[in-house]
């Protein structure tokens, strides 16, 4: 056991009791709440390792909790809705969320995207220089991209797009993320341009470009670099 | 309103009718000033009589300036003329027209003079009173048109007011023509005699064309130019009011939209997050005890296998629901009406919550109750979702009571939560489609739960209400079914 703390927010009784044995077994320390300010108070008492957040609560947007939380805490903030409006969604992962997973989900997508999100968030701080997925290997310092340890030679945009897809290995990057990591902050960019440098680098990095498995399409959100999974809980 | 039509092609002379009498008026005018000169003679003899003085110039100017003054222009030159002949003839050598001399000269020149501009004078300020209760009546009647117009929002009764408002202004006959004509007419009996061409102006207000106002007068003499203008600018008022009404419709047309779109959307969204959340607690279940199956022990799997068989049973009630209602919507709900035992269904109902939900359910069942006239699956289906409703508005922990019992000649089941309650206001609108009470926002439910109650206690041709608590704050559902006979 690890002790690592996740606050699970939602309203749902019966979603917090499905979901609070696995999460124990996989070695979180479980505390569950079901209002946005009792979640806001409990991170406040005591520091947490990761959120498990519903959008739907009784008493505040979903969304505004994740805005209150970044205010001062950097803890990953995963999304759990049963909501399928993708503007929800892209509204929170740009309020600050770092992923988000449908209701409804297994508990291996979902503690597999609990590591992710926190892997991402150890490889932030700890500047990591090289990233693995797959085959692909990123080697930052170098500004080397290399696929079963032979080089590929990629255009500095799509080598942007690839490094800012690796820094969140794992967890989807919306649209306007993306643009404004490879065009920069205020670009008017369209999505569409997106859409096509994300077709010149599979043709480079994928072994079947149309069938791809390593930068994965979030239909209507982004994109998403598997993460390379060490397997099995932390 | 009167329909103008070709009948009205007749030809009679009231023009020149109106003429002649306007000849006897004017015939009048002049006659007139033979007594005012008559009187002012008069006056000069008396005064003549009295002092012997020849200076009677003044009193005959005064005659002039009455004439002037009461008959314009055209007469006072008449009375001028009468008076210096009449002076002539008073004055030395009395009696005697005797011309003699700038004297006298001066005195017909100062006659006239006093004459023509007196006359001028009093015409303008005649013409000023005129134009200036011409444009009062012109203001009149915009006012009151732009009143009507502002009045409604209904583009049919613009045009109409419209074309009544011209007709009136027109002394005759309009029309404002669009996708359907509206037609006005004002005066009494038909005009005989050739009738004017319709006048036309467009209805035009911003980029928008809203057809055309047309107008003629029938009778009396042609439109003065201040009709004319009031005319014209009734048309563009009309019009602009036109326009205001089309964008009014425009707008709540959008918003009725919009409120349809809202409420499809929230029931969308609230029938997904009822379907999925039972799901999601199905499947995290399930994957669970896959994943984790050694590391659990005997009770976390056992809960986890009950969180499965209640989310299912939860589900199962969520689309019996969903099929209600759209049977309901359609009128093809199908009752399959026997006598029935309520105090069991309500056993089995209640057992089926209280596994999940950690509450205390207090029965009451009256032994003696006899058995209901109605569908029991339909009757389960109702009840559940009086208890879900009651569960769900009520804190957690708090007892609800159920109550089962004969009363008269009904069936009779009650459910008391310790619940916000309902505000009397509010308790028949908790069972229209849709409606949450106040006391239900931040609380998830489609709103849809107690409408399907109603909409079967309804076809089994029973009742159900509500009613807050006396002794404390709570909601009492009641539904009420007859009795078997």
């Amino acid at each position: 056991m690890s002790g690592l703390r996740l606050l699970l927010v939602d309203d749902e009784p019966q979603i917090v009791r499905a979901l609070t044995p696995a999460l124990q077994a996989a070695g979180y320390t479980v505390e569950a709440k079901a209002t946005g300010e009792g979640a806001l108070a409990a991170l406040a008492a005591e520091p947490c390792d990761a959120i498990l957040l519903d959008l739907g609560l009784p008493d505040m947007d979903g969304k505004e909790v994740i805005a209150r939380v970044r205010e001062w805490s950097d803890a990953p903030i995963i999304v759990l809705s049963a909501r399928d409006l993708e503007s929800e969604k892209i509204a929170a992962l740009d309020a600050g969320a770092d992923d988000y997973v449908n209701k409804p989900v297994g508990v291996g997508e979902l503690l597999a995207r609990l590591r992710a999100a926190q892997r991402g968030r150890e490889r932030r701080f700890a500047s990591q220089a090289r990233v693995r997925a797959g085959d692909l290997e990123i080697d930052f310092a170098l500004r080397r991209v290399t696929i079963q340890g032979e080089e590929v030679h990629l255009t500095p945009r799509e080598y942007d797009l690839l490094r800012v897809l690796a820094r969140h290995a794992g967890r989807v990057v919306t649209h306007r993320q993306l643009i404004a990591a490879v065009w920069g902050p205020g670009a008017q960019v369209d999505a569409q341009f997106v859409r096509v440098l994300v077709g010149q680098l599979r043709q480079k990095v994928e072994a079947e470009p149309a069938s791809p498995r390593l930068v994965t399409t979030e239909p209507g959100l982004g994109y998403r670099l598997a993460a390379e999974d060490e397997g099995g809980p932390p | 309103m009167m329909k103008f039509g070709p009948m009205w092609q007749a030809t009679p002379e009231p023009g020149e009718a109106r003429s002649l009498r306007g000849l006897v008026r004017e015939g009048l005018r002049y006659a007139a000033v033979l007594p005012i000169v008559a009187l002012t003679s008069g006056v000069a003899e008396v005064f003549y009589r009295l002092t012997g003085s020849a200076r009677l110039s003044s009193i005959f100017l005064a005659g002039v300036l009455l004439a002037a003054f009461l008959l314009g222009s055209g007469p006072a030159y008449l009375a001028a003329a009468l008076a210096f002949l009449v002076y002539m003839f008073q004055v030395d050598p009395r009696f005697q027209l005797s011309f003699g001399g700038a004297e006298d000269f001066n005195v017909l020149m100062l006659f006239l003079a006093v004459a023509g501009l007196t006359g001028l004078l009093i015409g303008r300020m005649r013409d000023e009173a005129a134009r200036a209760k011409a444009w009062q009546r012109i203001n009149a009647a915009l006012l009151d048109a732009t009143q009507e117009f502002s009045a409604t929002s209904d583009e049919a009764a613009i045009r109409r007011s419209l074309a009544r408002h011209i007709a009136r202004a027109a002394r005759g006959a309009a029309e404002v023509r669009g996708e359907e004509t509206y037609s006005h007419t004002v005066g009494g009996p038909p005009a005989k005699g050739a009738v004017p061409a319709w006048r036309v102006r467009p209805l035009r207000a911003g980029d928008g064309a809203f057809g055309e106002a047309a107008w003629r007068p029938l009778g009396g003499p042609s439109l003065s130019e201040e009709e004319q203008t009031l005319i014209e600018i009734l048309a563009d008022t009309g019009a602009a009011a036109i326009s205001r009404a089309r964008l009014a419709a425009a707008k709540a047309e959008a918003e009725a939209r919009a409120r349809t779109e809202d409420l499809r959307n929230a029931l969308l969204s609230s029938i997904s997050h009822d379907l999925r959340t039972p799901l999601a607690a199905i499947l995290a279940s399930a994957t669970s005890l896959r994943e984790f199956d050694g590391r659990f022990d005997a009770a976390v799997r056992l809960d986890l296998a009950d969180t499965i068989r209640e989310e299912a049973e939860r589900l199962d009630t969520t689309v019996a629901n969903l099929l209600s209602m759209s049977r309901l919507e359609a009128g093809q709900l199908t009752v399959a009406t026997s006598a029935f035992n309520v105090p069991e269904v309500v056993e089995r109902a209640v057992a089926r919550r209280n596994r999940g939900e950690q509450r205390a359910f207090e029965l009451h069942i009256d032994p003696a109750t006899p058995e209901a006239e109605g569908d029991a699956v339909l009757f389960e289906q109702a009840f559940g979702n009086v208890v879900e409703n009651a569960l769900r508005y009520s804190p957690a922990g708090a007892p609800i009571a159920v109550r089962v019992a004969g009363r008269g000649q009904e069936v009779v089941v009650e459910v008391t939560d310790e619940g916000p309650g309902v505000d009397p206001a509010e308790a028949e609108r908790i069972f229209e489609k849709f409606y949450r009470s106040s006391a239900a926002r931040g609380t998830a439910g489609t709103g849809l739960g107690l409408a399907i109650s109603r909409g079967l206690m309804a076809g089994m041709g029973g009742r159900i209400g509500v009613r807050n608590r006396t002794d404390r704050s709570g909601l009492v559902a009641t539904l009420s079914l007859r009795a078997a006979a």
